[in-house]
């Protein structure tokens, strides 16, 4: 199963490019994720994900109206749809600053609502399965020029930016006393984030976004010692997570964005129980000496 | 810098706070501003640093008006219990200050403050394995890194102990020396050993009362 699996992989053309987009977003999302996990914000990809999904059933919608543009390329409507649910976020959040997840619960409700709206007058809910639970086998070359972009995008942010993005995520109050415009850079994340989200649409689905995202993340916490330290052992564990990942949905025939979560879920309760057990032993080693 | 504080006047919602006040801190002063929970120390302080909005009274920072004043990097700031970072994520106190740092300058600056501060052997520690003493001087190396002006502090010592609030007191006293204007809030510190030009009592009545500390009390330290 495994050697057919990798014969595939370099003989097929849509296996060759779910592993090329699979490797590229099992890097931007625990990425962009630490920085979500640092900000406390661990439930906004599922928000902007459902925000995102208006503009995917708006642009359904539309495409019945004779507007092919709308039915072969639903990705801009999104990432428009999904920005416009981070301005909303932020916009709630300064509303109710000490209540941060009251904004996301007001935006995932409006998106699911009007998501739901949409599909139903597109007539087309049968797709609503693809965007719940994505597909990264079956996207196209044009999306992994999409995806590219956007990676370049964020890769280039951090470079340039990374000092910034890090003091205002970690302490939003003191950051303006780096001489940092701390509201342009908490728009101007949301904005890289919504898009982000939106092309983690299409491979992980909308209810597996923010699993990508954060539970890498959440594992390499347990096991990290640094700040970079613990980004590179997120990278490592997703990216593991979409190898192992896309291998079970070609070999089982299972969703792919379901099946890299499924590995990534493994990893999480590995490390997990790896480290309670490391620390069992250390108490023990520690009550002998005394 | 010159703060320039102008029948200053706030409330939350119907309640009113603070009630026209008006002080002039002058660069190289040190202020200790006092007062009962509840007088409104913190709400003056998040006025000064701009976090609340002024609308009744007047702040000048160096004649500039605080609503538009944006050279927010000549002020430093501790707060209590340090309640708005995120010190649970993985982070070393090398990796904290080095994001902190706004020039190449002050990146390196930071292991002479650590030493200075008697922790230069944490630089690699886990902010989140640190003591309370220990986050608390890794916190004022941070408000210091970039160099400022103004140093506010925000009942610094409220979770460290005797032995590491005296060692705290004795650098804010040196930090000062060196020409750093220092606001201190606390409430509830014996202040007779510190060397403050000045005391902003603020009552649970709204009176608030502005000594300046007699010149033979600067003499003896």
């Amino acid at each position: 199963m495994m050697l057919s699996f990798f014969s595939d992989l370099f003989q097929q053309d849509f296996m060759l490019r779910a592993l090329f987009a699979g490797i590229i977003l099992g890097a931007m999302a625990p990425v962009i994720g630490s920085i979500v996990t640092v900000r406390r914000l661990s439930f906004i990809a599922d928000t902007l994900g459902h925000f995102s999904l208006v503009g995917i059933s708006v642009s359904l919608f539309l495409s019945t109206f004779g507007f092919a543009m709308f039915l072969e390329k639903p990705l801009y409507l999104g990432i428009f749809f999904s920005v416009v649910g981070g301005f909303l976020i932020e916009l709630f959040r300064r509303s109710y600053k000490n209540y941060k997840e009251i904004s996301m619960v007001i935006v995932i409700s409006l998106g699911s609502a009007l998501s739901a709206i949409f599909f139903s007058l597109a007539k087309k809910t049968g797709s609503l399965y693809n965007y719940l639970f994505g597909s990264i086998l079956t996207i196209t070359d044009y999306y992994l020029v999409i995806i590219l972009v956007t990676a370049v995008i964020v890769t280039l942010l951090f470079v340039i930016f990374g000092k910034q993005i890090l003091s205002v995520s970690f302490d939003e109050t003191t950051a303006k006393f780096l001489g940092i415009n701390v509201s342009l850079f908490q728009m101007l994340f949301m904005i890289v984030l919504s898009v982000v989200v939106s092309v983690l649409l299409e491979s992980a689905g909308v209810l597996l976004i923010s699993s990508m995202m954060i539970i890498p993340v959440a594992a390499a916490m347990r096991i990290g010692w640094s700040y970079k330290s613990t980004l590179v052992i997120s990278v490592v564990f997703s990216e593991l997570s979409v190898l192992f990942g896309l291998w079970m949905a070609y070999s089982l025939r299972i969703p792919s964005g379901a099946a890299i979560v499924s590995v990534n879920i493994i990893i999480l309760l590995i490390v997990a129980i790896n480290k309670r057990m490391r620390d069992r032993r250390q108490i023990k080693k520690l009550d002998k000496l005394k | 810098m010159q703060i320039d504080i102008r029948n200053l006047s706030f409330a939350y919602g119907h309640k009113t706070i603070i009630n026209g006040l008006s002080h002039t801190i002058n660069p190289g002063d040190y202020l200790v501003i006092q007062g009962k929970n509840g007088s409104g120390k913190s709400t003056l302080i998040k006025c000064l640093l701009g976090i609340n909005s002024v609308k009744n009274g007047m702040i000048f920072l160096d004649d500039d008006d605080i609503n538009t004043f944006n050279k927010w990097t000549k002020f430093g700031y501790v707060s209590q219990n340090f309640d708005s970072f995120n010190y649970e994520f993985p982070l070393t106190v090398q990796e904290l200050l080095k994001f902190s740092s706004i020039t190449k300058a002050s990146e390196h600056n930071y292991l002479m403050l650590l030493d200075q501060m008697g922790i230069l052997d944490i630089v690699n520690d886990n902010v989140n394995s640190l003591s309370g003493g220990q986050l608390q001087r890794v916190f004022i190396v941070k408000a210091m890194l970039n160099d400022p002006e103004v140093l506010i502090l925000d009942e610094p010592t409220a979770s460290i102990d005797k032995q590491n609030s005296e060692f705290f007191y004795k650098t804010v006293d040196e930090l000062n020396k060196q020409g750093k204007t220092i606001i201190l809030i606390t409430h509830t510190d014996s202040i007779e050993n510190l060397n403050y030009t000045h005391i902003l009592n603020m009552g649970l009545d709204l009176t608030t009362t502005i000594t300046t500390k007699p010149i033979e009390g600067d003499e003896e330290s």
